[in-house]
């Protein structure tokens, strides 16, 4: 599905490179469950920004589902991405000013799907996520493990292919936490790729693959 | 989409409530002063439009420039031009000569005084308007007619029809009737002639041949397709050839050596002409400067909240910064965003915009009597209008909103989700317009200051003789005998001090001293009591007296400025000699400069003479005891009625009509200190939202200061510091352009204060301490909280 080349990624701080991605390559299959782990500052986050095309290597080749990330025009790339990918943060980051139904609402918005299409869409994730009775809620009246499925509603709602999760289950506790967990396995048994970034063993146990990453560079 | 980001837009506005209140109050008054600014402005640009072919109407101008160079531009001239023109050149089609008059108006027992204008016949072949009784083509025609406007012809017959009526009118000193030969429309309020009660031209006399005379107004209407540049050229060549004996007879006689040309003004250039004034006649005569200066005082009030607006927005960009990043993540790209904000921008502008018209409305009158007009959102109204004022608000919304898009959609969602944001590139704008604001605030509260103090320099300027308790009596014209009879029977009542006869008006002429020197001075005719009654003090010499009964054909008194003009080391015994009438005086005495102008002027020379046989008297200045001034002033006017009863009865306190003078500068000030207020009102606000801005993005820091020991007056003086240093700059800008710009105004008058340091120290002290009361709130707020609290939100 999507490949890494050579992927270096620094910041220039004085005469030094500060290098977070060293010569990283990758390849992903369509349908896997990845899970990136590694102590912190050891470029996971970075890694998935720019699987996620929110950053970009300062060397190195991207090729995903046969397109050249790098080479192609911005507004190529980010059709690619609002088409293929959605994204799960660790702090849920839901817009506090729409409720839950708006917040879920939203990328159909930005993909231009019609009114009537939209309500019914909402009204299924809605359903199936449990949270139709929390639909007219903000989100701060919302638990945190509440706040993150309507994250992840709100990022498979335009039925990606590839869900890029950062530390999803990083704000809540156990419980909740695995709530997740299942719900990720779920959606990866349905034929969506997941790659999520993780501290925890635990949760990288429901993938089906680890990358390891020290310093910038993939041990494992 | 455009519903969800009216959704947010909306619930943003509600959940910050001091910022939409900022905001909301800030354009919401700029907007309304841009309003009624529009509306000033558009009243001014359609005076006269009304006419039917008004493109066509020009007013004749004479420009006189003499010998040594000097330039002086009337809007008016003498009744040649106007008939010899039209008989010469055919590209003229009309012309209608208009001179402002007053007349005695007999109604019942009573006398009214009425103003007129005396006009051709050809009136209303020239000028549009609507009658409601008579007709147009018939009106003037009958030299025993007049036309009054219906709110005359209601004062004089009340609500009946008033054509055939007959008004008794005091003509040529007696009284005659004169019949109602049409009614018109009260005139438009954007009209320079308005019309009262018009008088046929042709009564006249002895008709006036002479050129080199300029007291009314002459109108022609041009052909379709005339050049008026080429008409000029005509004019100058006839007016070589038709005045040529009276030049040469004005050279002998006066010396007349000036040369006079003859120019077409537009006759919609004359409400707004400087140049040449709407006078003699024609009203409301304006300056497009006052124009000028409201724009901009309105357009700074709707910058200064538009810049609360790009500041508070760009100052809460943090805040929003997850909001931004949410939605790039979600598939939004930088074109939706700026749509967005853009849409938010506009939304508020159009809460202000709706304020603004509820606030226009409330506030009309209050300008209207400020600004000397009777605008209203009704009279205006037309297509012009609204697109001006729906310009108006894209303007706004554009102006507000496009800054704040353009950099909140530049935001990356990587720096702004993982908190990584630390937004530094507005803090010098915001900085630069703060001080922006604040130098403008300075630069107002300066003009205010500047502005006060000269009017009250002027109004309580000693003017070199006793205004107070002067009663100014108009009386017509008066024989010496009926002069003597009236004071005499003034002066019965004991509460009346003094009486002093005058010429009344003010006249000016030239004559020669020292053999030779011309000299040009203001004259008047008084009698020996003048000086004592005003307490005029001499400074050589002697007053008028009746034991010189020589006096009243031989002396003269002169002021201190005709003594320097005239060039004299002993002034006393100096011979004037009035080569015109080929009269000599003498000069008997020297009174002490006093301000018998304005102080608009400098002093001039003057002369005053007791010779009646210059000028008869027609006012009496009556100096009343201060106790019990009614029933003296009901005393005056008994001795009135019985005495001069064709007269109208005319009455003014001299020291309240002295106060008149400066209703133009009273005006201003008030402009200046609201539009000061509302600058410095709109620029407070903001700087409250950046403190409390400021005062969040710190809360942190602040409960660690607080933590380690800091007392709360060092936190209050951390976080009031950064602003006053604001205030400084601004102050460094605002006061070196006040500096130059009062200097400048202050030009205009011969007698002002000095700008000195206490009006800059007043200023800043002021603007110091607003500062401080604007911010101390949050600052104190912040300072007070418990640290606990704003370390255990982190």
């Amino acid at each position: 599905m999507l490949e890494l080349k050579n992927i270096f990624r620094w910041y220039n701080s004085g005469v030094n490179r500060a290098f977070v991605l060293r010569d990283v390559s990758l390849n992903i299959e369509q349908g896997e469950f990845v899970s990136i782990m590694g102590p912190s500052g050891s470029g996971k986050s970075t890694l998935l920004h720019i699987l996620g095309m929110m950053d970009e290597p300062n060397e190195g080749e991207y090729s995903f589902l046969g397109e050249n990330v790098l080479k192609i025009k911005e507004k190529q790339r980010a059709e690619l991405y609002k088409k293929h990918i959605g994204f799960v943060f660790q702090a849920y980051h839901l817009i506090d000013e729409l409720t839950v139904y708006e917040n879920i609402e939203t990328p159909l918005l930005y993909h231009g799907i019609g009114s009537s299409e939209r309500k019914s869409m909402v009204a299924d994730i809605l359903d199936r996520f449990n949270i139709v009775g929390k639909k007219d809620l903000f989100p701060n009246q919302l638990s945190g493990g509440q706040q993150q499925l309507v994250g992840i509603a709100r990022a498979i709602i335009t039925k990606p292919n590839l869900i890029l999760a950062d530390e999803p289950t990083g704000n809540l506790n156990s419980k909740q936490g695995q709530e997740i967990m299942e719900l990720f396995k779920t959606l990866n048994d349905e034929g969506v790729t997941i790659i999520q970034v993780t501290h925890s063993e635990k949760n990288a146990t429901y993938g089906s693959r680890v990358i390891e990453l020290l310093d910038g560079r993939i041990e494992r | 989409m455009l519903q969800n980001y009216l959704k947010i837009a909306i619930r943003n506005l509600l959940h910050n409530k001091v910022f939409s209140f900022i905001n909301i109050a800030g354009l919401s008054i700029g907007l309304a002063c841009c309003m009624l600014i529009v509306l000033y402005t558009k009243d001014e640009i359609s005076y006269d439009r009304f006419h039917k072919n008004v493109n066509q109407i020009y007013r004749i101008t004479s420009t006189e420039t003499s010998p040594d160079g000097k330039v002086d531009k009337y809007g008016i001239t003498g009744m040649m031009p106007g008939p010899t023109f039209k008989a010469q050149l055919p590209e003229i089609e009309n012309f209608v000569r208009l001179q402002g008059e007053s007349y005695n108006i007999k109604k019942g027992n009573e006398i009214l005084v009425q103003d007129a204008l005396k006009v051709d016949s050809s009136f209303f072949s020239i000028f549009t308007f609507d009658f409601v009784e008579g007709s147009p083509k018939t009106a003037l025609k009958d030299p025993q007619s007049v036309v009054i406007s219906e709110e005359v012809a209601e004062k004089y017959f009340g609500k009946v029809s008033a054509l055939g009526k007959t008004l008794s009118i005091n003509y040529d000193d007696t009284f005659q009737p004169f019949t109602v030969a049409g009614v018109t429309k009260k005139s438009p309020q954007n009209s320079s002639i308005k019309i009262d009660l018009l008088m046929p031209f042709h009564r006249e006399k002895n008709h006036d041949d002479q050129w080199i005379n300029f007291y009314l107004n002459t109108i022609v209407k041009l052909k379709p397709f005339a050049n008026p540049k080429a008409l000029e050229a005509k004019f100058a060549s006839i007016y070589a050839k038709e005045a040529k004996g009276q030049l040469i007879e004005a050279k002998e006689k006066w010396n007349f050596q000036s040369t006079i040309q003859y120019g077409l003004q537009p006759f919609l250039d004359v409400h707004l002409s400087t140049d040449f004034r709407a006078a003699n006649g024609l009203k409301d005569e304006s300056d497009p400067m006052y124009s000028y200066v409201l724009m901009g005082l309105a357009v700074f009030l709707l910058v200064i909240a538009c810049i609360n607006f790009v500041n508070l927005t760009v100052a809460r960009s943090v805040k929003r910064g997850k909001e931004i990043g949410i939605r790039k993540v979600v598939g939004g790209d930088r074109k939706q965003l700026i749509f967005q904000f853009m849409g938010e921008s506009f939304v508020l502008s159009l809460i202000a915009f709706l304020l603004a018209i509820f606030l226009v409305e409330l506030t009309l009158p209050i300008f209207n009597t400020l600004a000397n007009k009777a605008l209203s959102l009704k009279y205006l109204f037309d297509f012009q209008l609204i697109s001006s004022y729906f310009l108006l608000f894209l303007f706004t919304g554009f102006l507000a909103g496009i800054y704040p898009s353009l950099v909140l959609s530049s935001f990356s969602p990587v720096d702004t989700l993982y908190g990584r944001f630390k937004f530094s590139k507005g803090s010098f704008l915001q900085k630069s317009l703060v001080v922006f604001q604040f130098s403008l605030a300075a630069f107002m509260m300066m003009a205010t200051l500047v502005l006060y103090t000269q009017f009250d320099f002027m109004v309580k300027q000693d003017l070199g003789y006793d205004d107070k308790n002067m009663v100014d009596v108009s009386t017509g014209r008066m024989t010496l005998s009926e002069t003597h009879t009236f004071k005499q029977e003034l002066l019965q009542n004991p509460s009346i001090e003094k009486v002093a006869p005058r010429q009344s008006g003010s006249w000016r002429t030239i004559a020669k001293v020292n053999g030779k020197q011309e000299i040009s001075f203001a004259i008047d005719v008084v009698d020996e009591d003048y000086l004592p009654t005003l307490k005029i003090p001499m400074v050589q010499g002697r007053n008028f007296s009746q034991d010189f009964p020589s006096d009243t054909s031989q002396s003269v008194l002169v002021n201190e400025t005709f003594v320097k003009e005239a060039g004299w080391k002993n002034p006393i015994g100096q011979r004037v000699n009035f080569f015109s009438s080929n009269k000599t005086y003498q000069v008997v005495g020297v009174v002490k400069d006093y301000h018998f102008n304005t102080l608009h002027e400098s002093i001039k020379p003057q002369l005053l003479t007791c010779d009646p046989k210059r000028s008869s008297f027609a006012q009496l200045s009556v100096k009343i005891k201060p106790t019990d001034i009614p029933s003296t002033l009901k005393f005056i006017e008994k001795t009135f009625k019985k005495l001069r009863p064709t007269q109208p009865y005319i009455y003014d306190f001299k020291d309240q009509s002295n106060q008149k003078q400066y209703e133009k500068e009273a005006k201003w000030k008030q402009i200046i200190s609201f539009s000061a207020i509302l600058i410095i009102f709109i620029s407070c606000i903001g700087l409250f939202g950046l403190a409390t801005l400021s005062a969040e993005k710190r809360t942190k820091e602040i409960g660690i200061r607080k933590v380690l020991g800091a007392s709360a007056l060092a936190i209050v003086s951390m976080l009031t510091k950064d602003f006053l240093k604001l205030v400084l700059a601004s102050v460094v800008f605002a006061f070196p352009l006040a500096w130059w710009a009062a200097n400048k105004f202050l030009e205009n008058y011969p007698y002002r204060i000095q700008i000195s340091t206490w009006m800059f120290a007043t200023v800043f002290v002021l603007l110091v301490l607003i500062t401080i009361l604007t911010i101390s709130y949050q600052a104190l707020k912040s300072a007070l909280a418990n640290p606990v609290k704003s370390l255990r939100t982190e």
